[in-house]
């Protein structure tokens, strides 16, 4: 194995590439002994001069020291030019630190992300969504509903008119009526937008706000249908260990009526500062549609019941979010909006 | 509606606190809206005596200050008080050093002028417990006892319950429906109190006669006569009664009608007998253009469809609202006549509301007052006021009673209670609840029949009285059942894991949303109402009129909004007059116009965008830069985009007013239509809303945009050949008012079908004023790889055409 005059290159060799110092020495350590003038290469090319014996030892050897230099020299080389990578780029002294370039993010408003989340909460329990004309009739309104002129249930809802008989809708129940007349049961919607009344903006009232509006109508609806989807509602909307509880209320256009707390998801019960010590804290109204209501419709109370809901989006946001005073909504205020991104 | 609790254990024994009856109250549909301590922090304060006046200490804002020795009984104290009732001999409250006034004012021992004043003597204000304070120190009855505790001697150490009934209860008006409803929920018997005014003298309907002439709008009127009264103050527990209630007491006649009304919950009225022409009641219609002056001084003017309570010459009260002036029971009445009636509930609201006068009466006769019970509270009335006033109660009543009430009946079916509620309560429970109301109610098989009482005037149905039962039952043995769950019947079909149905409308404002919060926008949600100044500024000539609220809150948003940028400009003025100058806001939002429709309204549907200030947060990698127009408009072009709204061209003149003439662009659809306008707003606008720097804005029709048609998501298969890339710039002269649109039209239609993507990337102005523009073309076959020549010969040809249609050079190398 081997062969002196091979070996003494050999040797040469790996002192040149153990010398080199750069990647540039590696490569001048290679034209040297491998490049088209290089030692190695020559000695290779000469092998024709050789006697068949000496050939063939001194061809086998110079081919085991090409072999060996070239697969030093990539190493090497592969070392090399890490190195000077690595030193260049300490040289470009990159401060990792400084921020990064990030795309300006926008936020949806408040509002907004919990009307896409009782919307996606009821769209998965198969309501469809509906929406209807914000000025409305006083038929649409009240009178469809049950609530007659010159009735005081028309304080409860203090109204702001364009004329005698048109209005800006005070809730978004009108779309139930509008609902129903256009098709027959079985019914199932809700009904988001905004509604108005005639009430001086403070911490907690404003002249403008939104509503969602729940209805389903079909045989054998029940109130303990009603109690169970709104149960299914509020675990999804503020967690599984959510539980409601229903007051009887009034409302005209419902009958029973009831008023639906929610188990008070900051101290479950046990009285805060947000349920003002109650344990409970007061989300929507409800009720079984009032037969009449249905007789307006055309719809036959002994054949089909049905119920419906009413939530205030700002009243749910504010418990979500713990914001104390609705106007907060309406200003947009950048330092508000920019909190719920 | 207040009511003191003590008042309400008058009619029925209750184990529970007042916060507990409050509850029941609560969970059965009775509002509580608050229950509160009658006098909450008064502490210390009794009954003294100011037995000397030792002396004078000089004026002091008017008031003589006088050093008065008070006693109460076991200690004497030395006190400086410049009430200008102080007396020698007077009862009244003293709150002694250590006692507590309301608003945690300790009293102590102070020196005023020099002298030393132990304690002090109080007014009602002081105590908390009226208003009265310019009269002086409260005081009190001569035989009051001395040195006793002034809340509990006045009967103050009580709780006072707000009950606020819905519109539905007008019978829990009163102490007595509260009373009934505690009752029935606690299983309690209700105490009714036993009414028989010692009756004397000549009957009554020689004393009086009552003509109904308006028998639609006054089913019932009764009255009592009471002769030889003495009007004078009320007894001191009569007042403390009124005062818990947040009445003002005023005389003992008018006192017992206001308790009775409380009490009971009919209002009543008391007339001065002598004062009322023959007396004779004729209740009818007012006259047109009839004028009348009230109890409150105020002169009113009357119309026919209102009701009054006249004489044989002239009107004395309007019926169910208010009294007449001249005819109310003052010190020198001596015989009083007693109205209790029962009026239309629309007419006294419709009286109330254009008089604007709400009152007591009014708001229970427009709730539906108890058409039998009216006889009662006549017979309390007259009798208290015989004990308090002196006087006879005449035999008997003028009972005028035209429209008879005929009692309902209302079958109540098991099978009904089981379909609306899900769930049947035992129907012994149910008959027991019914009658713990006072419903009397008959078995008919397995259902009941219930005949409806005076007082529950709002149950008209089957439908009512299961509610009455669930509500007293409790809503908690509801059961709970999800609807399509195992075992149970389905809602509408609901709950098969089909996902209800999004309006486009909805999936439409939720794209946009999408596309500008990704862009870096805030939401916002602004008002629907406009200032009329505000509307004036943003009108377009031509615009309609701006639809006017019959009743607006306030002038300043009287209109509904007529420019969808209103908001977004209230917005941007909000925080940059909050030390936010940088703003880059949308909302998605509607505009009013009249409209032949039911509604009279047309609605129309934007997304609305405003920038100002920054572009982007100052940040170190990128150039400071403020947002200009192409900012607002490439919003607008983003958001189109994001719907699908293709096709779109620059268009000429925009409808909406409020930009700067020269900074006021539209996109229009294909067919012609505005689908976004876009533009700086302009000065005189945006400084009406107190904003300094440039605002730039769009306003995007989502209507436009849903009606245009969209460019269906269809999949091209990829190019199979190289394309060639050539930039092109163009040079105008200065005086040219050539736009790129105009020019990049032109290269368009000249480069032919090769032509894949124009670019314009580069806009440079020479300091001569020569504009230099410059588009980068993107040539490519479908079926070849295009050679150098074919494109130079296009690029020959597009330079050679531009140059020679608009005059325009190209810009060398």
């Amino acid at each position: 194995m081997g062969h002196p005059r091979v070996d003494a290159i050999a040797q040469e060799a790996r002192e040149a590439v153990a010398a080199a110092r750069s990647s540039a020495d590696l490569e001048q350590a290679r034209v040297r002994f491998l490049g088209r003038q290089g030692v190695l290469t020559q000695l290779l090319r000469s092998l024709g001069t050789l006697a068949p014996e000496e050939r063939r030892l001194v061809g086998a050897a110079a081919n085991e020291a090409k072999r060996m230099l070239e697969a030093l020299l990539e190493e090497r080389l592969a070392e090399a030019l890490e190195s000077e990578r690595r030193a260049q780029r300490t040289r470009a002294r990159l401060d990792l630190t400084l921020p990064g370039r990030r795309p300006a993010r926008g936020v949806l408003h408040p509002l907004t992300r919990v009307h896409d989340e009782i919307v996606a909460i009821f769209a998965g329990l198969g309501f469809s969504v509906v929406d209807g004309p914000e000025v409305e009739t006083d038929y649409y309104n009240f009178e469809a509903l049950n609530i007659p002129r010159d009735h005081p249930a028309r304080d409860m809802q203090d109204t702001l008119y364009l004329t005698e008989s048109t209005l800006l809708r005070t809730h978004t129940s009108p779309v139930q009526i509008r609902t129903m007349l256009a098709q027959k049961p079985p019914v199932r919607i809700i009904v988001p937008g905004r509604v108005f009344r005639r009430d001086v903006a403070d911490a907690s009232h404003s002249p403008m706000f939104h509503q969602v509006e729940g209805l389903a109508v079909d045989r054998n609806v029940t109130m303990a249908d009603l109690k169970g989807t709104l149960g299914l509602f509020a675990r999804e909307m503020f967690g599984p260990e959510s539980r409601i509880r229903f007051r009887p209320s009034f409302f005209p256009f419902t009958e029973p009526s009831a008023e639906v707390d929610v188990l008070c998801f900051v101290c479950h019960g046990q009285g805060c500062r947000l349920c003002k010590q109650g344990g409970w804290l007061e989300i929507l109204g409800s009720g079984m549609v009032h037969p009449q209501v249905l007789k307006n419709v055309g719809y036959d109370p002994e054949e089909v019941t049905g119920w419906a809901f009413g939530m205030g989006i700002e009243r749910i946001a504010m418990l979500k979010y713990g914001i104390d005073d609705l106007r907060l909504f309406f200003d947009n205020d950048l330092r508000f909006l920019r909190q719920f991104a | 509606m207040k009511i003191p609790y003590t008042w309400i254990r008058e009619f029925v024994d209750l184990r529970l606190s007042a916060a507990e009856a409050a509850d029941r109250l609560m969970n059965a549909g009775i509002e509580v809206a608050a229950v509160t301590p009658l006098a909450p922090d008064v502490r210390g304060v009794v009954i003294g005596e100011i037995e000397a006046i030792e002396r004078e200490l000089g004026d002091s804002h008017g008031h003589r200050l006088l050093l008065c020795r008070v006693s109460i009984g076991r200690q004497k104290f030395s006190v400086i008080c410049g009430a200008p009732n102080t007396k020698v001999g007077v009862r009244a409250a003293f709150a002694p050093p250590g006692a507590v006034l309301p608003g945690d004012r300790r009293i102590g021992t102070t020196t005023i002028r020099g002298v030393e004043s132990q304690g002090m003597l109080c007014s009602e204000r002081e105590l908390g417990i009226g208003l009265e304070h310019e009269a002086g120190i409260f005081v009190l009855d001569g035989d009051a006892p001395l040195g006793a505790d002034l809340i509990a001697h006045l009967g103050l150490d009580d709780h006072v319950l707000d009950v606020e009934p819905t519109p539905n209860r007008p019978d829990c008006l009163s102490v007595l429906g509260v009373a009934r409803e505690l009752a029935a929920l606690t299983g309690t018997r209700l105490r009714v109190p036993t009414i028989a005014p010692k009756e004397a003298g000549a009957p009554v309907r020689t004393l009086v006669r009552v003509r109904i002439e308006a028998p639609d709008l006054c089913h019932r009127f009764t009255a009592r006569v009471v002769s030889g009264v003495t009007v004078g103050p009320s007894p001191a527990w009569l007042q403390a009664r009124l005062r818990a209630v947040g009445l003002r007491p005023i005389s003992n006649v008018v006192d017992v009608t206001n308790y009775v009304l409380w009490e009971l919950g009919h209002p009543l009225h008391a007339f001065d007998y002598a004062a009322v022409t023959d007396a004779t009641i004729v209740v009818r219609r007012a006259r047109a253009g009839e004028r009348f002056t009230t109890l409150d001084g105020q002169e009113r003017a009357l119309d026919d469809s209102m009701l009054v309570i006249a004489d044989t010459r002239r009107a004395i009260g309007i019926a169910g609202v208010m009294g007449g002036a001249d005819t109310e029971v003052t010190d020198g009445t001596t015989r009083v006549l007693l109205e209790s009636a029962w009026f239309d509930p629309v007419s006294i609201r419709r009286t109330s509301r254009a008089l604007g006068l709400k009152t007591d009466a009014a708001y229970r006769f427009e709730r539906g007052a108890d058409i039998e019970a009216l006889v009662d509270a006549s017979a309390r009335a007259a009798q208290l006021i015989a004990e308090l006033a002196g006087g006879a109660v005449a035999h008997g009543m003028v009972d005028a009673y035209p429209r008879r009430r005929r009692p309902r009946r209302i079958r109540l079916r098991m099978e009904r209670v089981k379909r609306v509620l899900g769930v049947l309560p035992p129907p012994s429970k149910a008959k027991a609840i019914l009658a713990g109301l006072g419903l009397p109610t008959r078995q008919k098989g397995r259902d009941l029949e219930i005949e409806v009482p005076s007082f529950r005037r709002d149950l008209a149905m089957e439908d009512d009285l299961v509610e009455e039962i669930v509500r007293v039952w409790g809503y908690d043995k509801l059961p709970s059942v999800v609807p399509g769950s195992a075992g149970t019947p389905s809602i509408a079909g609901g709950l098969t894991g089909v996902r209800g149905a999004l309006p486009p409308t909805l999936i439409q404002t939720q794209t946009v949303r999408q596309a500008l919060v990704g862009a870096g926008l805030a939401e916002a949600i602004t008002h629907a109402f406009s200032d009329p100044a505000c509307a004036a500024l943003l009108r377009a000539p031509g615009a309609p009129e701006p639809l006017r609220l019959l009743n607006p809150l306030s002038q300043d948003a009287a209109l509904l909004r007529i420019h969808p940028l209103e908001g977004m400009l209230a917005a941007v003025s909000v925080n940059v007059r909050r030390q936010q100058p940088d703003v880059a806001v949308f909302e998605i939002c509607k505009t009013y116009e009249p409209d032949k429709g039911e509604t009279g309204a047309r609605e129309s549907r934007w997304v609305t965008l405003a920038l100002t200030g920054a572009r982007a947060e100052p940040a170190w990698h990128t150039a400071d830069a403020r947002a200009d127009v192409y900012d607002a408009k490439g919003l607008a072009e983003h958001v189109l985009d994001a719907l699908g709204v293709g096709g779109l061209r620059p268009g000429g003149a925009g409808r909406l007013a409020g930009f700067e003439p020269d900074c006021h662009g539209t996109l229009v659809t294909a067919s012609g239509a505005i689908a976004a306008e876009f533009g700086e707003v302009s000065a005189r606008v945006r400084e009406a809303f107190g904003i300094d720097a440039p605002v730039f804005a769009a306003a995007v029709s989502l209507d436009v945009a849903a009606a245009t048609t969209q460019v269906p998501l269809r999949y091209r298969g990829l190019p199979r050949f190289p394309a060639v890339q050539r930039d092109l710039a163009f040079v105008l002269g200065a005086e040219q008012s050539l736009t790129a649109a105009e020019i990049e039209a032109k290269l368009a239609e000249e480069a032919g079908p090769l032509l894949r993507r124009v670019t314009l990337f580069d806009v440079f102005r020479f300091p001569d004023g020569r504009r230099s523009l410059a588009w980068r073309l993107t040539f490519q076959a479908e079926d070849r790889t295009l050679t150098d020549d074919e494109v130079n010969r296009v690029q020959e040809h597009i330079t050679r055409t531009l140059t020679q249609t608009f005059g325009i050079t190209l810009r060398s190398a």
